[in-house]
């Protein structure tokens, strides 16, 4: 295991002032302001797209080398739209190999330098441009196929599943660091433009700048730290969502929830991604918050909001609120979480949490990670 | 240059040419080094059905790239003949008469064009099926 | 009438046969509406509708589908194929030949000929007879003869009312598995300047009435006229004749100077529906005849090219024909999925819209 010592968040935002590396360094700073530190031993960087939106290799070096700190050694990891968890999965493991005592991940993606047909054509590429992404299918395609598949299959409609995002919105608006502040009704989401039927621009993310970052430490760091980060879950699943015996499964997701023994009673509070409606609604069910087509209508009742039946669930305000700047959405999770369970998110907190998980996949699963943590 | 990156998989792409595994029995489409439900590499190819089901569509207005030509893009999940699924972009398709269950098959089209190269990319996209079988 | 054609059995046929047509159909009286003709200016053309290629397709994916049908009809393995000719005059690459593109597709390739032919409208027809050379020489057991267009007219020009899309394909083989044979042939050509396109230019010039008598009607009257004093035949011998038609009056009106009843040609004329497909004008005519030939029956057929040229076919249905003829999806099958779009979209589709380079 390893400590979440402290975390440094920029606000999700069209940061057109900030390059990516700005934005790390902004984020990164305000990780290791307070925090004595001779030497960190790692600076793990996780982004997806800086080298097509900033033509940046060996990004890690470079932020690193900004920070006028003694660094060991840097690198980055890139897991598409999982980059973010995959990063502190190797930091947790380099932490538990004692290969380092203290690592500094920061999470940075930028998807505004272009214009957004420009962006959609590079963030499409989080499918298998082998065969799904030979099409253009754009960054929503795969997942809307997903959402009609549903609401048939289970009879949900249109306006239930509405519920997801005017929860993350809610939830978004009291989060400082959220993109989107301001509430919707499940009317507006309906009636809101489509960019994939039956997925509305209310579903989605939106295109976002960011830059998260968390300082993790060993056992043997003194100080203080904010939460635990006991063990990352990791699984990969299939290239298409058409090689699924059941294309609503995230094989990858319930292989990871079972391996980590998941009881939804035992959670308080959990950062999941739903880059989509259809996301979150999937995640909540393959990770046994729901049972299967029962998702958008427990979220409708309110179960994963403050004072819920279930745990908290995306109290920052999700990929959909808080933003989705794809490699560092991971770092957010994780920062978010630690705090909630720490008594500092600057937003919705749950009441003494004790246990909380970031759970994030790369497109329709083809990568899904768990991390879990405790408070102190 | 993306000229050798779409050559190199023509084949499957214009044929319609999927990969048998020899030992869990399974088919797959666009055919990989390693069944992607075994893992095993003893694979075969094999000719797919042209005809299948649509079982779910989207009509698609995020158009990445240079593609307002082919706005809005009707994209679907088809489940072919033999129970092999297919994500592709659909083609001929009248908005209004999209919907689930119809039968389409596979027909070839473009899929792009290379901006740099100016090369045009042909492959499989499916249509609602001709009424003769 | 000298003649360079030997007189000679030609032991090849159409064993197998398929057309293509996309899905959209622009009416002509919109093409006049856009661009102020008076009415009689296209009625006078008879063509209602001319069919319009959607924007993911080209003169390759029609002929790919046209040849896929002749494949299905055919029934025989696509590597037996020893040459493919491509004839088109919108091939999608000025340099890079179409048919490797399709031979490829269908799985002809490698061990095949294959090559793209230009004649204007007529390329698709000698590729037809050039297949039945070296099928009948015994160079090639089966041969697959293509003609596809995505024909291009300048905006507001009359030649835009009828310049459509559309494809043809043929797979040439022994005459044992013929469901045509080819009795004879007869080609008549020279030089005729009455409709031509630069290299480096988008659009077709053409010398308007100069397309009629010293082109259309004396090649094809040419061919025809030929083709009889090789063989001995005369129109009564034919069930149906079918002529290039570039519009709808052209083949109605040769069809009466050579006393071929209107009821022989109807049939095989299909540009009224769907404009002039060029290269697969009468061979989408041959195509919708073998739809619903019977056995024994002759066929005449005059495919016509600009600059000048007209190709004579006498074409006899075999037993053959009625088992392949469901094979296949059929000219009726694609007239009959039509979608009717406005010139606007039309535009659109066929990149006629001035757009600026991006990047
Ligand atoms: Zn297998």
């Amino acid at each position: 295991m390893a400590y979440v010592t402290s975390v440094g968040l920029v606000r999700v935002d069209r940061n057109y002032y900030k390059s990516p590396r700005d934005l790390a360094f902004e984020a990164a700073s305000k990780a290791i302001e307070d925090v004595k530190l001779d030497t960190i031993d790692y600076v793990i960087v996780t982004s997806s797209l800086t080298y097509l939106q900033a033509s940046q290799f060996d990004l890690a070096a470079y932020i690193a080398r900004e920070l006028g700190v003694n660094v060991r050694s840097a690198f980055t990891v890139e897991a598409g739209e999982n980059s973010g968890l995959a990063g502190v999965e190797v930091a947790l493991n380099l932490i538990r190999s004692h290969a380092a005592e203290r690592i500094l991940l920061v999470g940075v993606d930028k998807l505004t330098e272009y214009i957004s047909n420009r962006t959609y054509k590079m963030i499409q590429a989080i499918y298998d441009t082998e065969s799904d992404a030979v099409y253009n299918v754009g960054h929503a395609g795969p997942m809307a196929l997903l959402m009609r598949l549903y609401m048939d299959r289970y009879g949900v409609d249109r306006e239930t599943l509405a519920h997801w995002p005017v929860m993350m919105h809610t939830h978004g608006k009291e989060n400082p660091y959220a993109m989107l502040r301001f509430k919707v009704t499940p009317d507006k989401v309906v009636n809101a433009m489509p960019i994939a039927e039956p997925i509305t621009l209310l579903d989605a993310y939106p295109l976002g700048d960011g830059a998260a970052a968390v300082l993790l430490s060993s056992e043997d760091q003194g100080g203080d730290h904010l939460a635990k980060l006991s063990e990352v879950y990791s699984s990969i699943g299939f290239q298409s969502i058409a090689l699924r015996d059941d294309p609503l499964s995230f094989e990858a997701v319930g292989q990871i929830a079972r391996e980590a023994g998941l009881n939804p009673e035992d959670i308080d509070v959990a950062e999941i991604h739903d880059s989509f409606t259809i996301t979150g609604i999937l995640l909540l069910e393959e990770l046994g918050f729901a049972p299967r087509g029962k998702a958008a209508e427990m979220v409708a009742e309110g179960a994963f909001t403050k004072g819920g039946s279930g745990p908290l669930v995306n109290a920052s305000g999700g990929l959909k609120a808080r933003g989705h700047p794809k490699g560092a959405t991971g770092v957010y999770m994780l920062a978010e979480v630690a705090m909630q369970l720490a008594g500092t998110f600057p937003g919705i907190r749950a009441d003494s949490p004790r246990k909380g998980i970031a759970v994030g996949v790369n497109a329709h699963g083809s990568s899904a990670r768990l991390a879990f943590l405790e408070a102190l | 240059m993306v000229l050798p990156v779409w050559w190199r998989k023509r084949i499957p792409r214009y044929r319609f040419v999927g990969a048998l595994c020899k030992d869990c029995g399974r088919i797959h489409y666009p055919p990989r080094n390693a069944c992607p439900y075994c893992g095993s590499r003893n694979l075969e190819l094999v000719p797919l059905p042209r005809r299948g089901v649509l079982e779910s569509y989207s009509i698609v207005y995020s158009v990445p790239g240079d593609n307002r030509l082919n706005a809005p893009l009707p994209i679907g999940l088809v489940r072919l003949e033999n129970g092999v699924r297919v994500v592709a972009e659909l083609t001929d398709v009248v908005p209004e008469k999209l919907e689930k269950g119809i039968e389409v098959e596979a027909v070839i089209r473009r899929i792009g064009e290379d901006g740099e190269t100016g090369t045009i990319l042909y492959g499989v996209k499916f249509r609602p099926a001709l009424g003769r079988k | 009438m000298a003649n360079s054609e030997n007189k000679q059995v030609i032991n090849a046929g159409i064993v197998g046969w398929g057309a293509y047509i996309p899905m959209y159909r622009l009416p002509t009286r919109e093409i006049a509406r856009v661009w102020g003709w008076p009415e009689h200016q296209y009625k006078a053309l008879n063509v209602s509708h001319k069919a319009v290629d959607g924007p993911d397709e080209d003169s390759t994916t029609m002929g790919y589908e046209a040849a896929y049908n002749a494949l299905l009809r055919s029934g025989i393995d696509p590597k037996m194929i020893g040459a493919v000719f491509f004839g088109s005059e919108s091939k999608v690459y000025a340099v890079k030949p179409s048919a490797t593109l399709i031979a490829e597709m269908i799985g002809a390739t490698p061990d095949t000929m294959a090559s793209d032919l230009e004649f204007a409208c007529r390329a698709g027809s000698e590729g037809l007879k050039a297949s039945l050379g070296l099928v009948s020489s015994g160079m090639v057991k089966y041969a697959l003869a293509i003609g596809s267009d995505t024909s291009q007219a300048e905006p507001g020009d009359v030649l835009e009312f009828t310049a459509s899309s559309g494809a043809a394909a043929f797979i040439v083989g022994p005459r044992s598995e013929s469901a045509a044979i080819v009795e004879d042939t007869y080609t008549y050509v020279t030089d005729t300047p009455d409709f031509w396109r630069r290299a480096e230019k988008p659009y077709p010039r053409h010398g308007e009435g100069f397309t009629g008598e010293p082109a259309y009607f004396y090649h094809i009257m040419g061919a025809v006229k030929g083709l009889f004093e090789k063989t001995g035949l005369k129109p009564d011998d034919f069930d149906y004749a079918i002529f290039h038609q570039p519009n709808g009056k052209f083949p109605l009106k040769v069809a009466q100077r050579l006393r071929f009843p209107k009821e022989k040609v109807l049939p095989g004329l299909v540009t009224p529906y769907i404009g002039n497909t060029y290269n697969a004008s009468a061979l989408l005519g041959l195509a919708r005849v073998l739809d619903q030939a019977k056995p024994g029956q002759r066929i005449l057929l005059a495919p016509f090219g600009s600059g000048a040229g007209s190709d004579a076919y006498s074409i006899v249905v075999t037993d053959l024909v009625e088992e392949r003829q469901d094979k296949a999806p059929k000219v009726d099958d694609y007239l009959a999925r039509s979608y009717e779009i406005d010139y606007a979209l039309y535009a659109k589709f066929r990149r006629i819209y001035v757009m600026l380079p991006r990047g």
